[in-house]
């Protein structure tokens, strides 16, 4: 931080006009305003109506007034079978794909951290399908799984296997979501994890080495320890990001079959467009909000990521 | 042969070993990963009929533009693309100019009453709200101010998440920074607002580009917001367009891949200029790569 007297030093001294030097004196707030001032109107003001929204009926037709309910829309939640459906969907992909690509991520990066380390171009290259738009990721998927003439079945019959419908098979479906957003995410764990493993100190190893510890030890007792940070941030960006889910499932299956792959974000897109009932859409979005606020919250204040 | 010489040939037929897995991992790793990426390139240069093939056509036989002129002569996906790269442009804009101003404020300066911990958790909170949330207020806010169907909403929309995104990567660029220049500045006579223009701006400057190809990718790749805000081709993103030829009855494979793959190009491009931020821009500037 800047001395204080330096600052009012300086300003004293420059020669201005009064408004200059207030602006330079509320500088920190000057410089901050923009953009609390536009998240506020994004963020805080979007949800406030929400809670306006989510206590009526609202009627497709604009000119017909908006009907208040009290907490019927919130009722709703408790009774409706498909929304529960798309609750343990999301929670299904969500554990599912992010502790996969975890696994896979973590190992890998274990795996090549002495050999990638320096290799900036292969990184590059590992690191171009997260990239990508989600849309193009969905119908480069929709095109491999594709039954007839698809690349997997195509794989599957080679070596003698059953054909399968992939994503469009009841059973499959989600399994399906789930490879696709694993091809795309597992990139990202395993960078983090090879940053975090080469920012490791080397002198706990040498004295773990010296008093004989197996490397599994030194795993556990160490190499976890120092990695939790790292750890903690991928896992939170993974998680929200996979409450999120929208593109995959739009493109890949939209939603079915038999409401296997229906997610939260689906769901309420359905809701509110398709049959039309933005105040029950409104009621359920403030569920997920709520859910992705607590999830955060404690996963940032336990990590003391706003250090 | 001595034990020693045993034990060290062991531990060297094991690292041998661990070499070995660890190649076949990066070479298993490379196919898994550029396979789909090849595999729509490939099927975007084939004729129908070729896609279709089984058993699969591996390399293209008989490569074909036509259907980079169904999507983007014949159909209107160069103005799908136009539009992207507007709104991208200019959600971009806004986003790194306030984000760095915020960025700056809030890695150098202090502030009362413990404000910029909680601001800077408050503005993280706000990159992790999921867009479906915001979706209906932003709609029915658009619908009033006859914004519906235009690129400027679409702007305002983005800026939600890529300027949350923005402040957080420059207050860890910022923060890498030295505060010694600044101060120097300000002792020869510079105000504080000169010594962040003139010492701390270009210091920053690669983090600057890197946080701003960042928000150019992250808009390039929206697609929620987009399908609900836009209607027409007037306003309509890359990616609805590409969508929007996934229909229940057919699918027009050649073209979605011609366009899917032409979306991908800048992205791979982007990913390459920079290469030294990615893992800094994934983690939101909290993970020094």
């Amino acid at each position: 931080m800047l001395k204080s007297e330096k600052e009012t030093l300086a300003a004293q001294l420059r020669p201005g006009g009064g408004l200059e030097r207030w602006a330079e004196r509320h500088l920190r707030f000057l410089m901050l305003a923009p953009t609390v001032l536009i998240l506020l109107g994004l963020t805080i003001f979007p949800s406030l109506y929400m809670f306006y929204a989510a206590v009526h009926k609202i009627s497709p037709n604009p000119d017909l007034p908006w009907e208040f309910v009290g907490a019927d829309n919130f009722a709703r939640l408790l009774s409706d079978a498909q929304f529960h459906v798309a609750l343990w969907n999301t929670t299904v992909f969500t554990v599912v794909a992010v502790t996969t690509e975890f696994l896979l991520g973590l190992g890998l990066a274990l795996l090549l951290d002495k050999f990638i380390r320096r290799l900036t171009f292969l990184k590059t290259v590992l690191m171009v399908p997260m990239m990508l738009p989600p849309v193009a990721v969905a119908i480069t998927w929709k095109l491999i799984y594709e039954p007839q003439f698809g690349v997997l079945n195509e794989i599957m019959y080679r070596l003698g296997l059953p054909l399968q419908a992939w994503a469009g098979d009841v059973n499959l479906a989600m399994f399906s979501i789930i490879v696709a957003d694993v091809w795309q995410w597992t990139p990202f764990i395993f960078l983090l994890m090879l940053a975090g493993l080469a920012s490791l100190p080397v002198e706990p190893y040498e004295a773990a080495a010296l008093d004989g510890a197996s490397s599994w030890r030194q795993f556990w007792d160490l190499t976890l320890p120092f990695l939790k940070p790292v750890i903690a941030i991928a896992l939170l960006l993974r998680v929200m990001d996979a409450l999120r889910l929208f593109d995959l499932v739009f493109i890949l299956t939209g939603g079915g079959p038999a409401d296997r792959t229906k997610v939260l974000s689906l769901y309420i897109y359905q809701v509110a467009y398709r049959f039309a009932d933005p105040g029950y859409a409104a009621a359920i979005s403030l569920f997920v909000l709520f859910v992705t606020i607590v999830l955060s919250t404690w996963f940032m204040k336990r990590m003391r990521l706003a250090e | 042969m001595t034990i020693a010489t045993t034990i060290q040939a062991h531990s060297r037929a094991r690292e041998v070993f661990i070499r070995l897995a660890a190649y076949l991992t990066i070479l298993a790793a490379l196919v898994i990963t550029l396979f789909p990426v090849y595999w729509i390139a490939a099927n975007s240069f084939k004729f129908d009929i070729d896609i279709f093939a089984v058993p699969p056509e591996w390399l293209p036989r008989n490569p074909t533009l036509k259907h980079y002129d169904e999507a983007f002569i014949q159909r209107p996906f160069l103005r799908y693309a136009l539009n992207s790269f507007l709104v991208a442009v200019g959600t971009t804009i806004v986003s790194v100019v306030f984000g760095t101003m915020a960025g700056y404020a809030l890695a150098r300066f202090s502030y009362p009453w413990q404000w910029r911990k909680q601001i800077s958790f408050w503005i993280l909170s706000t990159r992790m709200m999921p867009p479906i949330v915001s979706i209906i207020p932003l709609y029915l806010f658009f619908n009033y101010f006859d914004m519906l169907n235009t690129k400027s909403a679409l702007i305002v929309a983005y800026t939600a998440f890529n300027l949350p995104f923005a402040t957080w990567m420059m207050k860890s660029y910022f923060q890498d920074l030295p505060v010694e220049l600044e101060e120097a500045a300000i002792v020869d006579g510079d105000t504080r607002w000169g010594a962040f223009l003139h010492v701390a701006l270009p210091l920053a400057r690669p983090g600057l580009a890197a946080t701003a190809i960042f928000c150019l990718i992250i808009s390039w790749n929206e697609f929620l917001l987009s399908l609900i805000i836009t209607l027409t081709e007037q306003s309509q993103t890359l990616p609805i367009g590409i969508a929007g030829r996934v229909t229940q009855y057919s699918t027009y494979w050649g073209e979605i891949s011609a366009a899917g793959f032409m979306a991908c190009v800048p992205i791979v491009i982007f990913a390459f200029i920079v290469q030294k931020h990615l893992v800094r821009g994934l983690s939101l500037g909290a993970v020094k790569g």
